[in-house]
């Protein structure tokens, strides 16, 4: 079997559209009011997958979702047929294809296996994830005004994907990373690529330079600079306009921050689901505690949490250079047009020498 | 012995107690596990105490102060239903007037200084704000909304039954919006009230279509500053923004654009 093929556009989408035949299939679509959503194909349906190849994005929530979708039910209890109390937790195996994962979000999942994996691992996230093939698509242009993939080091990000589809000399190059991609590839109709690193050099050579929105720093200094701007004024700056609303995390293909809530049968109140809600760090409440404390009120200092864990905290916890990956969908979202791209900015140029000294609350 | 519990109304449509009628799949389960004890639209019986009472409606007249009062003393859990208990509800834009400026604008100019000139209005008027039920009693929960969202009445008292109580998270409407995979608003090009509102609507109105007009209230920590510099990017001049405020959400303006006293 090929590790590599050259395929023609329409012999790519036939294959996406006849895997329906074993797996739903999860595929980007624009709908009517022009957002992309990540949606599950009509198995044998060829054009609603031309999404699949589309570069325009990003989607209005990145597809990693689909492994803890809103609202999922945890587990169901009440009193089995012997009258014990009894507990059932709720796992989805149901195999699935994501189909047309571009880097920034496959690296999101990547770095989210490794967090959903590790400690305390997370074994709804986990089902959803072992039980699903993901097809990526290399991009050959940034997809919005928005997109710093590049700064954030996911633009040549592969790992995760089974199979990588790529635009290369007017074909797409299907290049097989997994077993699984390589038993994919069987159904794909082809020519086999004897080079396949030749091809993924011709791709990079062909896409624009600098790719998508440039930082004046590596990850690395950013990190940095994170850190030391703990009492830094560019907190206050970057949340003056912020209106609490939780958008910036609830499309943040790295956020995975949660709440619990029970759902009781009102007809049997012995009976119930405990059910998992999206949270995130700049939504009012988020870090209340027992007896009502909330200790990160302040919105500058709930900013500064955010930045943190994308910039210093979780690449310091899990070895990596940035969580954040460049995908632009925070600052795209907001209405108060807070991009998290210009936090970065300012990060790295340092505090202005004039500004004065603001010291944020804890 | 099952719950007993009853609904009461003050200055409101009653349209949030139909809106519980309208459970009629669930109703006869709750039947089995409830006792109604009062309820207007519904039975004509009263009770003298009760676990759970639900109002409706807003706080005008002293005498409706009064009987709210007396509510919660004879309650173990007081519950706000729906907008007007909860907010004051569009009624409450009559604060932002004189009572002689308010009887001229819906009787007309003949009618200005009748509320002072006749003594039969005086104990009509001589409360002149309209009061969301928390500004006179305590409140143990509220069900938000133009009209509350039926589920989240069945979800409150399937929590009664079980002991516990649902959480009132401070989460604006955009995050269920997010959930549902709804575009924003704004970038439909239209203006929005979601990110100042109390969710728990999963966002009936944006998921159709529509904007969100805040009918569940602003939030308490709503950044007003920063979102009427929103609404003036995308159009609206001041007039235009404190209108839409003021329709659902006029007694939680003043109360966070004015501050505490």
């Amino acid at each position: 079997m090929a590790e590599a093929l050259y395929a023609s556009s329409e012999s790519v989408l036939d294959w996406i559209a006849n895997q329906g035949s074993t797996r739903a299939v999860i595929a980007p679509r624009q709908g009517d009011d022009g957002a992309i959503r990540y949606e599950p194909l009509e198995p044998g349906d060829r054009e609603a997958a031309r999404g699949v190849l589309a570069l325009a994005g990003p989607s209005l929530l990145p597809p990693g979702k689909l492994f803890s979708p809103p609202g999922e039910v945890l587990f169901t209890w009440g009193p089995a047929e012997d009258g014990s109390f009894r507990v059932e937790p709720r796992l989805d195996r149901a195999p699935r294809l994501l189909a047309g994962v571009h880097p920034c979000d496959l690296r999101a999942i990547h770095l989210m296996d490794r967090v959903q994996a590790d400690g305390n691992p997370d074994p709804h996230y986990l089902a959803r994830r072992e039980a699903t093939a993901i097809v990526g698509l290399a991009c050959s242009e940034p997809c919005s005004e928005r997109c710093f993939c590049e700064a954030m080091g996911s633009l040549d990000h592969h790992e995760g994907a089974d199979v990588m589809l790529a635009a290369v000399d007017g074909r797409i190059l299907a290049h097989a990373r997994t077993p699984l991609g390589v038993s994919l590839l069987a159904d794909l109709a082809g020519e086999p690529c004897a080079d396949p690193e030749a091809a993924w050099a011709r791709h990079r050579a062909a896409r624009p330079e600098p790719f998508g929105r440039a930082l004046p720093g590596s990850r690395e200094a950013l990190g940095r600079a994170t850190t030391a701007a703990w009492s830094d004024p560019v907190w206050t700056r970057h949340t003056e306009a912020c209106l609490a609303c939780g958008t910036c995390n609830l499309v943040c293909p790295t956020c995975y921050c949660f709440d619990t809530r029970d759902e009781i049968d009102v007809a049997h109140p012995g009976c119930g689901e405990r059910c998992r809600d999206w949270d995130g760090c700049m939504l009012p409440g988020f870090a209340a505690v027992a007896g009502g404390h909330d200790f990160r009120r302040d919105l500058a200092a709930r900013q500064r949490h955010r930045v943190n864990r994308k910039f210093a905290y979780l690449p310091a916890a899990h070895g990596d250079a940035s969580f954040c990956v460049g995908c632009g969908r925070c600052g795209a979202q907001c209405t108060a047009n807070i991009d998290i791209f210009d936090i970065a900015r300012d990060l790295l140029a340092g505090s202005p020498d004039d500004a004065p000294e603001a010291e944020v609350s804890a | 012995m099952r719950p007993r519990i009853a609904f009461f109304d003050f200055a409101s449509c009653e349209g949030c107690q139909l809106a519980i009628l309208n459970c009629e799949d669930r109703l006869l389960d709750l039947l089995q596990l409830v006792d109604i004890v009062e309820f207007r639209e519904a039975l004509s019986e009263k009770g003298a105490r009760y676990d759970v009472a639900f109002v409706e409606g807003s706080i005008h007249r002293e005498i409706d102060a009064e009987r709210l009062r007396d509510i919660r003393a004879r309650s173990r859990l007081l519950v706000a239903l729906g907008a007007c208990a909860s907010t004051g509800n569009v009624q409450a834009a009559a604060n932002a007037l004189s009572p002689a400026e308010n009887f001229a604008r819906v009787y007309g100019e003949a009618a200005r200084n009748r509320v002072q000139a006749d003594r039969r209005h005086w104990p009509l008027w001589a409360h002149t704000r309209v009061r969301p039920i928390e500004e006179v009693v305590e409140v143990d929960h509220h069900l938000r909304g133009c009209p509350v969202v039926p589920e989240e009445f069945l979800r409150f008292l399937g929590h009664v039954l079980a002991g516990t109580r649902p959480m009132e998270r401070p989460h604006a409407v955009c995050t269920e919006c997010k959930a549902a995979g709804v575009r924003c608003v704004f970038e439909r090009g239209e203006t929005c009230m979601g990110q100042v509102t109390w969710a728990g609507c999963r966002a009936i109105c944006t998921r159709q279509g529509y904007r969100c007009d805040g009918c569940r209230g602003l939030l308490p920590d709503a950044n007003l500053a920063a979102h009427r510099r929103v609404l003036r990017e995308h159009g609206l001049d001041d007039e235009a923004i404190d209108a839409r405020y003021d329709l659902f959400c006029a007694a939680g303006r003043q109360a966070i654009e004015e501050g505490p006293l």
